[in-house]
């Protein structure tokens, strides 16, 4: 059970849950500000822009280490996944690429008006698609359509376009939107707050419905994942995630925000851990086990040495910002 | 245009594209350390304020940064599955400490970008530190990773499998050492010169205020210290390479034939159907003495080396001249400066000193881009020398070349929206802010 290759796994897992509970959320502002509606729809979009402006750079990196923790500790497998999945990863680049660059230039270039409802709707779509296109590319590791031939891999052109990757994908947006509003009700106040309360639970509604119609989806076109997920393997987080999302909704239902914050990260959370849970022991399903893909022993120990120095720099540090940025956000530019 | 050269063209465009912002994410650092230092030691605003005009292009170019480098990382197994699946292990190491580095200094720049009204003036100077340091670190270990693709390290091949692996080992590969100190001083020196450009530009103007001298001063001070250093490390750096890579040294150099008291080349065209240099200045012996320190010094030509194992001199000797002559025109336009700063004991306001700067201001960037094409291009044909060559580690899915012209458009629209935002004349009624990049000017 605690095998290197096993830990490793266990730092892209933490990499990824990272990802999509602080990134996530970034990323849900954006969607949010495309759906923004009520009569305060400037109001929201302007608080969704100002929380994301000190921490998004920070949140992204999750996903430099995720990439990063992949090559170093699964070598063979980073390989496999990013030659069968060009296509989707190339999608979630350009995502990544156009939603980073409008933001800083929409945040750095205000003081002219004349470019915000292009940046903005910039922002937004590529808020949508890079999600989209990540949940596609994690949800096909579970199809069990990336083969080994010859100690190569093989895959159909379009092999991660499926159903089960569709939802995937949808659901990969659906955290993000998810997170966002929850997150901003600790941070706003008064008929704002209530206007993200409203979103938060729509957004919980959205999730818990996608989350239940995956597992029917997978039984047919992700069988040996969905015999898994519902086995002793993945069984307990599902029932964990199902408590936790709804926690989450009465919690938000009443009010209790800062639980409610914390409740919804731990829902996401929980699905991600189920989904690792059910691919465990394997990287790629069925086809290419965590202990195949690893690196050599020596690589495994000496990262491991590197991330022990890397969190103990790190954690202060991440407090330090986010206690620094706690409570509602500064509506002030950088000077 | 066929796979390998698709893939070669969109990760070269990439780098050459993330090099820039990243050098200027380690060097604004150092200034800005440099300035809230000066303003919390001498107690003068001035300084304080002249970081804080910094750090809107900072934000944006280091935003930029990062997203570029995002690309670069999934570009290593978009690209080069195979080159990672074989040497991942042992350059992974590097990567997840630049990722650690880059990690804290992109949380020490939020707070201090942002953190103006939450954190003491001291703290702001605190957050600097880790700012400037993490950045040098990170080039440090980054550097690392294209050392080893020079001198691969750590490992033994046993039938095509990797054993007896040291990922230490590997990380502290031969040419380490050199490339990482002659690159990361390279960033200051090209960031010290780019601001200092803009500077000069200003004062060229009329806008002759205390804070723009202070700046210019400032900026051309961090590359002039740093200047002289790279003349050291890079004839370290040549030495060691006359040991260690020497058809990349051959190459740069363009010596065809094998030599005894071997000359140096300077500027010309190494033609190597003649295997002469055309239109060259030969220096007789000093390629030895520089390589070997003896003037009767052999020095392997391009002959020394089977067919198909060497770099093409054309795409090398070029680079490498440029890198070189970039360096004596900053420093022709450095000396100049000084000089008179130190008769008149004040900043000259004299346009053709000024005007020297201005011209010098982009070989700093010029230097490090074709210093570091001398490094890839030298490395030719291998990805990892000698072990992997750049054919086979390229990935086996087709049409890259529609991915190379997707990214084309990408790093087009990127650069036309950072150039607009950055060129945006200031506009009017906004008092004493103007918006324009580094060019920030006092009324």
């Amino acid at each position: 059970m605690w095998t290197l290759e096993n830990l490793a796994a266990g730092a892209v897992h933490l990499g990824l849950v990272m990802y999509a509970v602080f990134g996530g959320a970034d990323f849900g502002g954006g969607i949010w500000t495309a759906l923004a509606s009520g009569p305060r729809v400037r109001e929201q979009r302007d608080g969704l822009f100002h929380a994301i402006g000190p921490v998004w750079e920070t949140n992204h990196i999750w996903l430099i280490f995720v990439v990063v923790t992949l090559f170093t500790a699964f070598s063979k497998g980073f390989a496999a996944l990013f030659t069968t999945l060009l296509v989707p990863l190339v999608i979630a680049l350009i995502g990544i690429n156009f939603r980073g660059a409008a933001f800083a230039f929409r945040h750095f270039g205000r003081q002219t008006g004349e470019h915000i409802p292009f940046m903005a709707s910039t922002f937004a779509v590529s808020s949508i698609l890079t999600p989209f296109a990540l949940g596609m590319a994690v949800t096909s590791i579970a199809t069990g359509k990336i083969v080994f031939v010859n100690g190569w891999v093989q895959a159909e052109p379009w092999f991660w376009v499926g159903p089960f990757t569709l939802v995937g994908g949808v659901v990969g947006m659906a955290i993000c939107a998810y997170l966002a509003p929850i997150y901003m009700t600790v941070r706003t106040g008064g008929e704002l707050q209530r206007d993200f309360r409203r979103q938060g639970i729509i957004a919980g509604l959205v999730l818990g419905i996608l989350t239940t119609v995956e597992i029917p989806v997978a039984m047919v076109d992700a069988p040996l994942f969905a015999g898994r997920l519902l086995a002793s393997q993945g069984a307990p987080f599902v029932a964990m995630s199902v408590i936790s999302g709804i926690t989450t909704q009465i919690l938000l239902w009443r009010c209790r925000f800062l639980w409610a914050q914390i409740a919804a990260a731990g829902t996401v959370t929980l699905t991600i851990t189920g989904f690792a849970a059910a691919m465990y022991p394997d990287l790629l399903i069925g086809q290419l086990s965590l202990a195949a893909a690893a690196a050599p022993p020596a690589t495994l120990r000496a990262f491991f040495s590197v991330l022990v120095i890397g969190v103990i720099i790190l954690v202060p540090s991440l407090l330090l910002l986010y206690w620094t940025f706690r409570g509602e956000p500064n509506p002030e530019l950088p000077r | 245009m066929d796979n390998v050269l698709s893939a070669r063209a969109l990760m070269g465009i990439s780098l050459g594209f993330h090099i820039i912002y990243a050098t200027i994410g380690i060097g604004l650092p150092l200034m800005l350390m440099i300035a809230e230092w000066l303003s919390l030691s001498t107690g003068d605003d001035l300084y304080h304020k002249l970081a804080r005009r910094w750090i809107r292009p900072a934000g944006v170019l280091f935003a930029i940064g990062a997203v570029s480098g995002t690309i670069l990382s999934f570009e290593l197994g978009l690209l080069w599955p195979r080159f990672m699946a074989f040497g991942g292990p042992l350059i992974g190491l590097p990567f997840s400490m630049e990722g650690f580095a880059f990690f804290t200094e992109a949380i020490f720049l939020a707070l201090y970008i942002y953190g103006e009204q939450r954190l003491s003036r001291r703290m702001l100077f605190f957050c600097t530190i880790p700012i400037t340091v993490a950045a040098a670190a990170s080039a440090v270990f980054v550097i690392s990773a294209n050392a080893w693709m020079n001198t691969p390290a750590g490992f033994r091949l046993v039938n095509g499998a990797l054993s007896d692996v040291h990922p230490f080992q590997a990380l502290a590969n031969p040419a380490w050492a050199h490339e990482a100190v002659h690159g990361t001083l390279a960033a200051y020196v090209a960031t010290g010169f780019a601001m200092a450009g803009v500077y000069a530009a200003t004062l060229l103007r009329g806008q002759s205020s205390d804070y723009n001298k202070r700046a210019l001063t400032m900026a051309l001070a961090v590359a002039s210290v740093s200047l002289p250093l790279m003349l050291a490390t890079g004839d370290w750096a040549a030495m060691i390479l006359a040991d260690q890579q020497k058809p990349k040294m051959a190459a740069m150099e363009a010596l065809f034939t094998t030599t005894r008291g071997a000359p140096l080349f300077i500027g010309g065209w190494p033609d190597p159907a003649s295997g002469k240099v055309l239109y060259g200045l030969r220096i007789p012996k000093l390629l030895s003495i520089l390589a070997h320190r003896d003037s009767d010094a052999l020095v392997e030509g391009l002959d020394a080396f089977p067919p198909g194992t060497i770099p093409d001199p054309r795409l090398v000797h070029p680079f490498f001249d440029l890198m070189v002559a970039s360096f004596f025109i900053m420093l022709a336009a450095a000396v100049w400066f000084w000089w008179l700063r130190w008769r008149r004991r004040e900043v000259p306001l004299d346009k053709w000193p000024l005007r020297a700067l201005l011209f010098a201001s982009p070989f700093g960037m010029i230097a490090l881009e074709s210093g570091w094409l001398v490094t890839e291009f030298g490395r030719q044909p291998w990805i990892a020398r000698d072990h992997m060559r750049v054919a086979e580690g390229v990935t086996p899915q087709t049409g890259i070349s529609l991915v190379l012209i997707t990214f084309l458009v990408v790093y087009l629209a990127l650069t036309a929206g950072l150039l607009k935002l950055l060129m945006r004349p200031a506009s009017a009624g906004e008092g004493t802010e103007t918006t324009q990049e580094e060019r920030h000017v006092d009324p």
